[in-house]
């Protein structure tokens, strides 16, 4: 609250009730000509939208068109993070389904045949409606495979089946390498020379802390969906 | 910039539609009259059936026509106003060819609804008052236009030029009855409606709606009495009860140019008027017989069109008030500019046509009002209400009436009619006090002090 009022009785000018009400007229017929006559400001970031004179005061979103963008720390659909030759980070290591309060991550896990050294889960499905969204799969992953920075929704759907995510769905977005990882130092049968040099020059070093900028993948910014959709909406 | 411009030019095509229909309405009314006495007549023109047609036609264009068109549209107004009001965008999701038309296509989704709706009534009715509950709620409201001048009178030779060697100096008036008793049968219809509400609450066997009918009830039989005395100003100042004439005087000029308007002469006797037919249309802040959030209302038990029908009446009560409040303090249909000067410049049909469009305009101006006082306030609490009226309302109506004759009293020059030099003295009146009333406005009081900031607090 703003301000207190103190619980006094109205005094006379505020008990013949027309001075207030007329003044209160005049505040709300500014923000009635201000909203008739002046265009809406469709940036999806509502406190970022300019005020003032000549300007609308509208703050509405129209909902299904347009979305505000979720603050960097929401934790949204859950990915399944990708190295840079496509295949999951996750080596079916079962930390992030044993950390899981819900228990609503499945993994099978395998091996490849052309690395027979390393695991990776061959299933991996999450069930979304289980899912209570605590995000400790993301804190329990050593591997940084799971990844709840997508910035939407579970989507609705019609069928119960349809909300059980598995590896096929689950991996995507842009993929991640760090100086550390095995497959870089060790380097893949079925990646060519070449293309892994310029895997290991991409790489990054592995984080000692969690900050905002590793816990948001680079290019996969809300923000810049925000600035983006800003862009969008004002083209069109 | 786009929507300034747009906005610009919806009022132009605003402006341009309330012309148009004021002339099809004049015209309207000359084809009928000229008609019936064609049609009904034994040949030769006959003043009585042309009156008929006049009547029929005006009963037509202004009350099926102007007034429930414009009640149903306000239904869509209220909502995309009050949206304006509070920052929001308002009914849009309906869109004909990729365009929400401002919400309009929300009127037919409504009139829809209401007609298709299942009829539900409770087992344990009075079926006779049930039935008259939303009859008698909206027909004395739909009556009540009937005395409203919306246009001065034009030659029918002026309409129709062929039918100027038949009916000789025929006036064709804008109005459906020129009724003798003027304001006497708009308060009369208005108390009326009453008996609509209290038996809708009365007769639909829940308690609920008892309590609503009751409140709707005992306000408006207290702000009855403050409406009637709010307007005895104005018809001492008019010496006229008809609304016509009223019209008439305030086209005086009073201070050089400026015309003897309503809310020049009787700026209390217009906020109490406008406060209690506020409480008569029974919409926020005096909507206690509605109270949505604490009894639903009197019309809790009714359904589909029958409860459309007394939701409608609300609405055409807005337009009926905002017609009234013209005629009798806002000049009618005075255009704005001098009508002598007008009538010179153009033609009699379009300084009819002129005058109704100005009549029309302030009416919407009134109705914007109305909404945003109704969006305005909070809904006052039963003490307030009754307080309101009988401690501030009535007694200021009361000295507004003894002010008003004792100085018309002073000023009178005998003449049966009234003159601009007797209108000046309680114009000045007017004037002081609407000064008095900005000053009170504008410079005494404030937003409140910030608890803890440096403002000096009272008492200290």
């Amino acid at each position: 609250m703003p301000y207190q009022l103190d619980n006094r009785p109205p005094d006379l000018r505020e008990s013949m009730y027309f001075p207030e009400i007329i003044r209160g007229i005049g505040k709300v017929a500014k923000h009635f000509f201000r909203n008739l006559l002046f265009s809406r400001d469709r940036n999806p970031d509502v406190l970022e939208r300019p005020r003032g004179l000549g300007l609308s005061d509208n703050v509405t979103l129209q909902y299904p068109e347009e979305r505000a963008p979720y603050p960097p720390g929401y934790r949204g659909l859950h990915r399944l993070v990708p190295r840079e030759d496509g295949r999951p980070r996750c080596v079916a290591c079962y930390m992030c389904a044993t950390a899981c309060p819900a228990q609503c991550i499945y993994i099978e896990a395998g091996e490849y045949p052309d690395d027979p050294i390393e695991k990776y889960p061959v299933k991996f499905v999450i069930d979304e409606l289980r899912c209570v969204v605590c995000g400790f799969c993301v804190e329990a992953c050593p591997k940084d495979a799971i990844r709840m920075d997508s910035g939407e929704h579970a989507p609705p759907s019609y069928t119960r089946a349809a909300q059980i995510w598995d590896e096929k769905r689950l991996l995507r977005g842009p993929p991640v390498s760090y100086q550390y990882d095995p497959w870089l130092r060790r380097g893949s049968a079925h990646v060519p020379p070449e293309k892994l040099e310029e895997m290991r020059a991409r790489a990054r070093p592995f984080p000692e802390n969690a900050t905002d900028e590793a816990s948001q993948t680079p290019g996969f910014s809300v923000r810049v969906l925000a600035a983006e959709a800003k862009l969008r909406a004002e083209g069109s | 910039m786009t929507r300034f411009l747009g906005m610009m030019v919806m009022l132009v095509v605003l402006a341009g539609a309330l012309l148009g229909f004021s002339l099809l309405a004049y015209w309207v009314a000359a084809a009928l009259g000229t008609g019936f006495s064609a049609w009904f007549g034994s040949g030769s023109p006959d003043r009585v059936l042309m009156y008929y047609g006049v009547s029929v036609a005006n009963v037509v264009m202004l009350m099926l026509v102007a007034m429930m068109v414009a009640g149903s549209l306000l239904t869509v107004a209220e909502r995309k106003w009050s949206a304006l009001l509070q920052n929001r965008i308002g009914a849009n999701r309906i869109k004909v060819l990729g365009s929400s038309l401002g919400g309009i296509p929300f009127l037919v989704a409504d009139a829809l609804k209401m007609l298709t709706k299942e009829r539900v009534e409770p087992s344990g009715k009075t079926r006779v008052l049930y039935e008259l509950g939303p009859i008698l709620s909206f027909a004395p409201v739909f009556a009540l236009f009937a005395v409203v001048p919306i246009g001065p009178p034009v030659a029918i030779q002026a309409i129709f030029p062929s039918a100027a060697n038949q009916g000789a100096a025929f006036q064709v008036p804008l109005q459906v009855a020129s009724v003798d008793a003027g304001l006497i049968y708009v308060f009369a219809l208005a108390s009326l409606q009453v008996y609509g509400t209290s038996l809708a609450g009365w007769s639909s066997n829940n308690k609920l709606a008892l309590l609503g009918g009751v409140r709707a009830s005992s306000q408006m039989i207290s702000y009855e009495v403050s409406l009637g005395l709010a307007l005895v100003g104005a018809m001492l100042t008019f010496r006229t009860l008809r609304l016509e004439q009223m019209v008439g005087v305030q086209s005086l000029p009073v201070f050089g140019a400026v015309p003897a308007w309503g809310i020049l002469l009787q700026p209390i006797g217009f906020l109490i008027f406008f406060a209690s037919a506020f409480a008569e249309t029974k919409r926020a802040p005096f909507d206690l017989p509605e109270g949505e959030s604490e009894i639903v209302g009197y019309f809790i038990e009714y359904s589909g069109m029958k409860f459309g029908l007394m939701f409608l009446a609300e609405f055409v009560e807005i337009v009926i008030l905002s017609s009234i409040v013209t005629a009798v303090f806002l000049g009618g249909w005075h255009p704005f500019v001098s009508p002598e000067w007008l009538r010179t410049v153009v033609s009699p049909l379009w300084f009819g046509a002129i005058c109704a469009a100005a009549f029309l305009a302030k009416t919407v101006v009134l109705m914007w009002l109305q909404i945003t006082i109704r969006w305005l306030l909070p809904r006052f609490r039963y003490d307030q209400i009754q307080k309101l009226c009988w401690k501030l309302l009535l007694p200021a109506a009361i000295v507004n009436v003894f002010v008003t004759a004792a100085i018309l009293l002073a000023s009178s020059d005998g003449n049966p009619t009234v003159s601009a030099a007797e209108l000046r003295p309680i114009a000045w009146f007017g004037v002081a006090t609407l000064v008095v009333i900005s000053i009170v406005t504008a410079a005494v009081g404030g937003r409140p002090h910030p608890a803890g900031s440096h403002a000096p607090a009272a008492g200290h």
